[in-house]
């Protein structure tokens, strides 16, 4: 009996905190898009030529800009427009198709991007393409700061 | 019908109005598109740069029509020429005022952009927005955006009028802005215009670029 109890609480409590992160995908998605720009920063200063090129690090932002990418679109559920401090634009919502599609090339970018970046070289000229999806989507669907 | 023809805009003075022209389409797209290739839309704004610092001293010793001092009018030149309508070779004292305002809005454009960046600084950034404070450089972007909706309505205007000066009036002023030429008339500024110099058109431009390009180097910033 007090065996069951046991694993009666806690299954409610791993629903209860799987029901948490799912219920606030605002709060997940900030984060994702936190660590893809922190994963950012490194890259952007070597492709502008103020830190060394780092073979090792451009690999693991890369992949995490990869990784985070695939989640997000998820993370955007009809119910996720307002709260949270979100920069999210509605029309988000009025354009979902195209919008999550913006991940998938994201995605796709990041992990090409994986395969072509050896060096500085192919750094500058290839990291564009990454970077690039970043601004389409912050263009059209994140609210301006100021 | 006249078919008699004077020389209206010299070659230099055309050659940069629709270099001009697609300085200002080329950087809508390259921002809109060209989201992989920074070096694009920023190449796009020191292009801006160097024409209009090229127009303001053709406007000193260029063509007669393309000089300041014969179409930057007085507002009361300005209202003379609304109940008069009198024809004008160069720029009406109207048209003068938009010329001087679109040179005006691009310029603040271009220079605002030098000062710009995207929110996270990591995806686009203005050769001086390291010079200044982050906060500035939020509000240099922000004005980046501001004046591009202000040349967006004086474009309309402006297109605007050249059209219905066109088709109501008669007048053929985007013709002219082409072939170079009007139809002989009794102009109000002058009858025919003195061509100015390509030579001298090759030094204002190659002085332009040393301004523009001297100028960001003075001022800190690497071009790219």
């Amino acid at each position: 009996m007090k065996k069951r109890l046991g694993i009666v609480i806690a299954l409610a409590v791993l629903a209860t905190g799987a029901a948490i992160a799912q219920s606030d995908p605002i709060a997940q998605r900030k984060a994702i898009l936190k660590d893809i720009g922190e994963a950012t920063k490194p890259i952007a200063a070597m492709a502008k030529g103020e830190a060394r090129y780092d073979s090792a690090v451009v690999q693991k932002s890369l992949a995490t800009i990869a990784d985070g990418s695939k989640k997000l679109p998820d993370l955007f559920p009809a119910n996720s427009k307002t709260g949270g401090d979100t920069a999210a634009l509605p029309k988000i919502w009025d354009e979902k198709t195209k919008f999550d599609d913006l991940f998938v090339k994201l995605t796709a970018a990041a992990s090409a991007a994986q395969g072509t970046i050896k060096d500085e070289a192919t750094l500058k000229a290839n990291i564009g393409g990454v970077f690039g999806n970043c601004k389409s989507c912050h263009d059209d669907y994140r609210a301006k700061k100021s | 019908m006249n078919e008699a023809s004077v020389i209206a805009w010299d070659g230099p003075t055309r050659v940069f109005k629709w270099a001009l022209v697609f300085v200002v389409l080329d950087g809508w797209i390259s921002n809109r598109y060209g989201g992989s290739v920074p070096n694009w839309h920023k190449f796009n704004g020191y292009a801006a740069l160097v024409l209009i610092t090229f127009r303001v001293l053709w406007g000193f010793v260029g063509g007669s029509t393309a000089r300041f001092a014969n179409f930057f009018a007085a507002p009361g030149k300005v209202f003379v020429y609304l109940q008069a309508k009198t024809k004008f070779l160069g720029h009406n004292p109207l048209g003068g005022w938009m010329v001087v305002a679109l040179l005006v809005l691009v310029a603040a454009m271009a220079t605002t952009g030098l000062f710009s960046a995207d929110e996270d600084r990591l995806i686009i950034e203005g050769p001086l927005a390291k010079t200044i404070s982050d906060a500035m450089v939020d509000v240099a972007a922000r004005w980046h955006r501001y004046i591009f909706t202000t040349i967006e309505v004086f474009v309309a205007v402006h297109v605007a009028a050249n059209v219905i000066y066109a088709v109501a009036h008669r007048e053929p002023l985007i013709e002219a802005m082409i072939t170079g030429r009007k139809p002989a008339d009794q102009y109000t500024d002058m009858p025919v215009a003195t061509p100015g110099s390509w030579g001298q058109a090759a030094i204002c431009l190659g002085v332009a670029a040393a301004l523009v390009f001297g100028a960001i180097s003075a001022a800190g910033g690497r071009p790219f």
